[in-house]
């Protein structure tokens, strides 16, 4: 099965468009956001404040192999290129001398940037752009808990007060209410309290819709579509979550998934081998993900970006900023943090009946020996595959392609040693 | 040398000194309210990492990509090699004591015959907002009856008053001991300082308050040191290798901006409230993974002027990623010669470190 999802490249083509309107409308100057992925879009898109976030346009850099000229820019300003790439690697366009030259255009330079105060780095790479001529960096507090429910996925949707903890809550809460102020303050628009609850209405119809498809592919045998599809699929429509175009796409997404479980379409119909990808995308080698499907007859069908849309960011309640604080107040610990990250990654390999898990660890690892840990006391075998996700660097391709398909042959004897 | 320096030096990051009957608890980071350990009637243990002992298990835990500082220390806790703790307060002074949090919750969660300690989040933030300072407080009071519960008996109001009293008496003590470092000539290493520091995190404040001021009432006795007056940037140092290393090669470290430095015992709490605590720790610093890259570079300028720095030093270890970022704006701040040795071993100083060193003061010399 060759021909891509319609909504994968329905979805890329909006996002060009989306990007060049962008581009044209800020020819002459105007507000523009530059904010990460784990902060809180909604605010923005309710005052109409158009953003681009950060690790995007660093996968985007990143696929069009620029990313080794963004680091070197990095580098001769004296600071580090092999640190937080994922999130450093736009800051270099702020230094770019030929921004022309940039993907798609360049990024234009915004005059908000937003980040929480995660990691040792992160933060230090938006003050550097808060630095800039033009630009406010607003930063968010980033809290921890001490007792945390394991099933944060049954509680999230409604009962987020007790998974995330009314501490947390009630810090995020307070930090978006100066955040609403200093927009007010600093672009003069207005934050609508009616737009806003549409936008959060449009966020949960999104990620509802995303829930229903990540069931269809979980429960689908042969899998219907290549995994490097539904990356795109459900990831532009996440960064313009809150309007109307990314609620359509997200059901534009479930109905042709869907339809290709209902008529039998499959990215290989003699699948052999299910695979996990735990990590974030290989993003300076996509093809990855294709490359055992002849070999192995081994199949990716589950990445985080998915499965986090559908389990990650439903929040339903009364009181729209209390629970959009609950989307983000402990968003990267249902990725990363044990035992969230753990008992998650487990419910979901087995939701989607996975035959191995490769996965990506970077040297700055966040949680890892547990997720492995916790998959391989589950009777999931797993590889764990080391490299960075957009620093190529240090990764051997060939290496890479090699270690997988060896352990591939090991999970296929071992069926066979199994079958008699 | 004189009868409390050796002491001090000699008792070091140890938790040598007999404790008594009280429980100890350990604590990870400079962001840990030991008060409320001392009010409860427990000895507060700072927790420092080995540079010359493997760190294997925790390598394995917490992967390889983590300050070595803390795998070290997650290692030492697996072996059991800080004697017997009753309780365990981790602070979130930086990344890699976070994620030490979380890899201990997890071992006690999965792996119980581990026989880990029960483990706290200090959950102290830094940003300069009172909504900040009010969840700071929501932790403080969480910190308080977990260790109210370690200790068996309420931590009170009186108790705790007497036990910020008491840390802020040792506070401006260590102040002045690190006076003497900076006269000319100075009369303490930046090495013997930073011992003496660590020995106070593994006493109980009585005894700490009382060794420091023998050592004042002892201060003409101390030798006299020169050397290339060196403010020191960048990573934390849990022992003096590093400091020793530095001054092996003719560099007098007269002040630093870490908190197992000056930045320990800079900031006092003031008044004897719960409320005053909250806003002496969320204030404190600015450290390298929790300041903005401004505030730490004008800290860095101010401090190395008030320390009469002739040259800035930054030693970042490996995987302790902030020091870089904030390196470039620091040495614009403070003017000085600089240099800065960057993905340092723990512990150590590679050879390119040691070149850099010999390209800062080809001439110093060493008077000690």
């Amino acid at each position: 099965m060759n021909a891509r999802l319609n909504s994968a490249s329905a979805a890329t083509a909006h996002q060009r468009q989306w990007f060049a309107g962008l581009r044209a409308d800020l020819a002459d100057g105007g507000d523009f956001a530059l904010v990460n992925a784990d902060a809180p879009q909604e605010i923005f898109r309710t005052m109409g404040i158009p953003y681009v976030v950060n690790q995007w346009w660093s996968s985007i850099v990143t696929a069009k192999r620029r990313a080794q000229d963004y680091l070197e820019l990095l580098r001769a300003r004296g600071l580090p290129d092999d640190s937080e790439q994922y999130s450093s690697i736009p800051l270099a366009s702020a230094f770019d001398p030929d921004p022309a030259s940039a993907p798609w255009g360049g990024l234009p330079r915004p005059t908000i940037v937003l980040a929480e105060t995660t990691g040792d780095a992160s933060r230090k790479i938006f003050d550097l752009w808060g630095d800039q001529p033009g630009v406010s960096f607003y930063p968010l507090e980033s809290a921890a808990e001490n007792d945390v429910p394991t099933r944060w996925w049954e509680l999230m949707p409604r009962d987020w007060e007790r998974a995330v903890g009314s501490d947390r809550l009630d810090l995020m809460t307070g930090e978006l209410e100066g955040l609403i102020r200093f927009l007010e303050q600093t672009t003069g628009r207005v934050f609508s309290e009616t737009r806003f609850a549409e936008v959060m209405e449009l966020v949960n119809e999104q990620q509802e819709w995303n829930r229903r498809t990540r069931d269809l592919i979980a429960r689908a045998r042969p899998c219907p579509l290549p995994v490097n599809d539904s990356i795109p699929s459900v990831m532009i429509p996440q960064w313009h979550r809150g309007t109307t175009w990314a609620r359509d796409a997200a059901r534009a997404f479930h109905d042709e998934v869907a339809e290709r479980v209902a008529s039998g379409t499959a990215v290989r119909p003699d699948e052999r081998l299910r695979l996990m990808w735990i990590g974030r995308g290989l993003w300076f080698d996509l093809d990855f993900y294709r490359r055992f499907e002849e070999s192995h007859g081994a199949v990716f069908v589950w990445s985080m970006y998915l499965a986090i849309a559908a389990d990650g960011y439903l929040r339903y309640g009364d009181d729209p900023l209390r629970a959009l604080a609950a989307r983000f107040a402990a968003f990267p610990d249902q990725l990363y943090t044990p035992p969230w990250s753990a008992e998650w990654y487990v419910k979901e390999a087995r939701h989607h009946g996975v035959d191995g898990v490769v996965h990506l660890v970077s040297e700055d690892s966040r949680g890892s020996y547990f997720t492995t840990r916790a998959l391989e006391a589950a009777g999931i075998p797993v590889l764990e595959l080391h490299a960075d996700n957009v620093d190529a660097r240090a990764a051997d391709g060939d290496g890479l392609t090699r270690t997988v398909g060896d352990w591939l042959g090991t999970l296929t004897l071992s069926d066979r040693a199994a079958g008699g | 040398m004189p009868a409390a320096l050796a002491q001090l030096l000699a008792l070091g990051t140890g938790p040598g000194e007999a404790w008594g009957p009280a429980p100890v608890i350990g604590y990870v980071g400079a962001d840990v309210p030991v008060e409320y350990l001392t009010a409860a009637g427990l000895h507060p243990l700072r927790l420092s990492g080995n540079p010359e002992a493997p760190h294997t298990a925790g390598d394995r835990y917490l992967g390889t990509g983590l300050d070595p500082a803390a795998r070290s220390v997650l290692t030492r806790l697996l072996d059991q090699d800080y004697g017997p703790l009753d309780g365990l307060l981790v602070s979130r002074d930086c990344e890699a004591s976070l994620r030490l949090f979380y890899a201990l919750r997890e071992l006690r969660r999965v792996e119980p015959s581990l026989t880990l300690p029960p483990v706290h989040l200090v959950d102290v933030l830094h940003l300069p907002h009172r909504t900040t300072t009010r969840y700071v407080r929501a932790k403080f009071a969480q910190v308080r009856a977990t260790v109210g519960t370690w200790a068996g008996r309420t931590v009170d109001d009186a108790a705790l008053a007497d036990a910020i009293a008491a840390h802020d008496r040792l506070r401006a003590l260590l102040t002045r001991v690190a006076s003497l470092r900076r006269q000319r000539p100075a009369r303490l290493t930046g090495t013997e300082m930073l011992t003496v520091v660590a020995a106070t995190t593994a006493l109980p404040v009585g005894r700490a308050t009382a060794l420091l001021e023998q050592l004042l009432k002892e201060a003409g006795e101390l030798p006299q040191h020169e050397g290339l007056r060196v403010f020191l940037t960048g990573s934390p140092h849990d022992t003096p290798h590093v400091y020793a290393a530095l001054e092996d090669k003719g560099l007098l470290i007269v002040g630093e901006d870490h908190d197992r430095g000056d930045l320990l015992h800079l900031r006092p709490t003031g008044a004897p409230t719960e409320a005053a605590l909250a806003e002496r720790y969320q204030y404190n610093g600015p450290t390298a993974p929790r300041a903005s890259i401004r505030a730490r570079a004008a800290h860095t300028g101010r401090a190395a002027r008030d320390c009469g720095a002739e040259a800035l030093v930054s030693y970042a270890r490996r995987h302790d990623e902030a020091p870089r970022w904030d390196y470039a704006a620091q040495e614009a701040a403070t003017g000085l010669p600089s240099v800065l040795l960057g993905r340092q071993p723990y512990g150590a100083l590679d050879d390119g470190a040691a070149e850099a060193l010999t390209a800062l003061c080809p001439h110093a010399e060493v008077t000690r």
